[in-house]
């Protein structure tokens, strides 16, 4: 193919011959993202409640705290305190392999293995690597959401009869969720742009696309300023989201 | 003192500063140390390998000082671009694409691609890939093969970063076949009793070079002549039974 240059010195034409390599990128980036922004915060609820789970009486009392808080304190303290590469690594390179395997998984093996690595296995890790961290992220703006709202609202609900579950449902949590928001964006701006971490076990990601080019033509402007642009406007078109939810939220504070 | 004595006297010492590092200079070799056996690193955080060994026996020849730093394979070409490397010894093939944009000395190792497959696998070729899943490393002369014969944008090819990694993702079952170079895809097979080596006798014969910046013609002589005594001296082939324990191929001139 014929070298077309942008502005005297943008290859444009190395993109061009991998057009298809990036549109299915984009599309892979865009799905394992909302994926783990789904999944990662239903993960985050459950984490952050487990982290707040008390009761007054034994043995729920110690029930609560360690088969719920210590567990859940533990899971956080090691999703953010290691690197997500490293966690990816070693969901692909040995957790999967230990539970899928077509030699001796524990969970599936056989041809199914086969059939489910070969397809989907650097998705399934990347997203599941994905979903555990973002999880313990979210987990903690749940935490600090839940306990920003004044006790005595709780107390309140409490003494009008409402059950701990109502009480969740109707007074804390639509207030927690307004003040949830902005924090909950930043997770989810992050993890878009974490997602192209997952290039390194494989899977063919934007940043896939553009490493593929580079390794291709030993260039390196034209591919990762292309996917610089598109990752960029992916997070203006996200945070565009969060601002509309912030304002629509929002409505209810600022009558 | 004058203002055009000072700029005077300020550039015959940029001059003479300038002539002092051309002297003494300690060249940058870049090589990306995950590639055993050709370069790898020691659980002492020595770079070791047939590479290694190689450059320093050339630098030696032809009385140069070098520092061995390891970069990553994706960014080893930035690296010589951008200066923070003088030259690059990592397993890099010669080939035409390449001779566009760098200077290769003469060959050092003679390589050919090799397949590397489970035991119980049919495969008898790269034709027999067809519409299998293949791991590759990205870039490499294997990436180039595969996206020739199955298409540059074929999901089919899966490119990983190191042939340490495409041999574990065989090994784990999350490809039908890897495509490598002889050296590294021999060794890291032997690391897996269920796997085995297919090699093509349609891949062409290929040579690895030690590579410069294009156009630095006074290190390009230096290495070259370092390499060609190394030749005549049997100090290649010394370094080559060492890792290789086969006799040295006899390898073209250029």
């Amino acid at each position: 193919m014929d070298q077309v240059l942008w502005f005297g010195w943008f290859r444009v034409d190395i993109i061009d011959e991998y057009a298809q390599l990036f549109w299915s990128g984009l599309g892979m980036t865009i799905l394992v993202t909302v994926i783990c922004i789904v999944q990662g915060t239903g993960l985050g609820l459950l984490l952050g409640m487990a982290r707040l789970a008390d009761a007054r009486h034994a043995p729920a009392r110690q029930l609560c705290k360690y088969l719920l808080r210590w567990p859940a304190t533990l899971y956080v303290s090691f999703f953010r305190g290691t690197p997500l590469f490293v966690q990816l690594l070693l969901m692909h390179f040995a957790v999967m392999p230990l539970f899928v395997n077509p030699a001796d998984g524990l969970l599936i093996s056989g041809d199914a293995a086969r059939h489910i690595k070969q397809n989907y296995g650097a998705f399934l890790s990347g997203v599941a690597a994905l979903t555990l961290n973002a999880g313990a992220y979210i987990s903690e703006v749940f935490r600090a959401g839940i306990q920003s709202i004044d006790r005595g609202q709780f107390e309140a609900a409490r003494s009008l009869g409402l059950s701990f579950a109502r009480t969740m449902y109707h007074v804390v949590l639509p207030q927690a969720f307004r003040r949830m928001l902005p924090p909950l964006g930043n997770n989810a701006i992050a993890l878009l742009k974490d997602s192209s971490l997952i290039s390194a076990i494989g899977l063919a990601e934007l940043a896939y696309a553009a490493r593929t080019v580079a390794g291709a033509y030993s260039r390196y402007w034209e591919p990762y300023l292309t996917i610089s642009v598109v990752y960029w406007m992916l997070t203006l078109g996200l945070a565009y989201v969060i601002r509309r939810l912030e304002a629509r939220y929002g409505r209810g504070d600022s009558r | 003192m004058p203002l055009t004595k000072k700029l005077i006297c300020a550039a015959g010492l940029l001059a003479l500063s300038a002539g002092i590092q051309a002297q003494n200079k300690e060249l940058v070799v870049g090589s990306s140390a995950t590639y055993r056996p050709f370069a790898y690193e020691t659980p002492t955080k020595e770079i070791v390998g047939y590479d290694i060994d190689i450059i320093r026996a050339v630098a030696q020849k032809a009385g140069l000082q070098i520092k061995i730093v390891n970069t990553p394979w994706t960014g080893i070409f930035a690296a010589l671009n951008n200066g923070d490397v003088d030259l690059v010894i990592s397993g890099v093939t010669i080939n035409d694409k390449r001779k566009q944009s760098y200077d290769f000395t003469a060959p050092y190792f003679e390589a050919r691609q090799l397949i590397a497959v489970n035991k119980d696998s049919a495969v008898k070729n790269l034709k027999d890939l067809s519409g299998k899943k293949v791991a590759v490393v990205t870039g490499s002369t294997a990436d180039d093969i595969a996206s020739r014969e199955f298409g540059k944008t074929n999901p089919d090819i899966r490119r990983f970063e190191s042939t340490p990694v495409i041999i574990s993702e065989l090994a784990n079952g999350g490809v039908d076949a890897a495509i490598g170079d002889n050296g590294v895809i021999a060794f890291r097979t032997q690391e897996h009793k269920q796997l085995k080596t297919v090699s093509d006798a349609s891949f062409p014969k290929e040579y690895f070079g030690i590579v410069v910046k294009q156009g630095n013609k006074a290190l390009l002589d230096k290495l070259n002549k370092g390499l060609a005594t190394a030749k005549t001296d049997g100090t290649y082939a010394q370094i080559y039974k060492k890792w290789f324990q086969t006799e040295a191929p006899a390898l073209p001139a250029q």
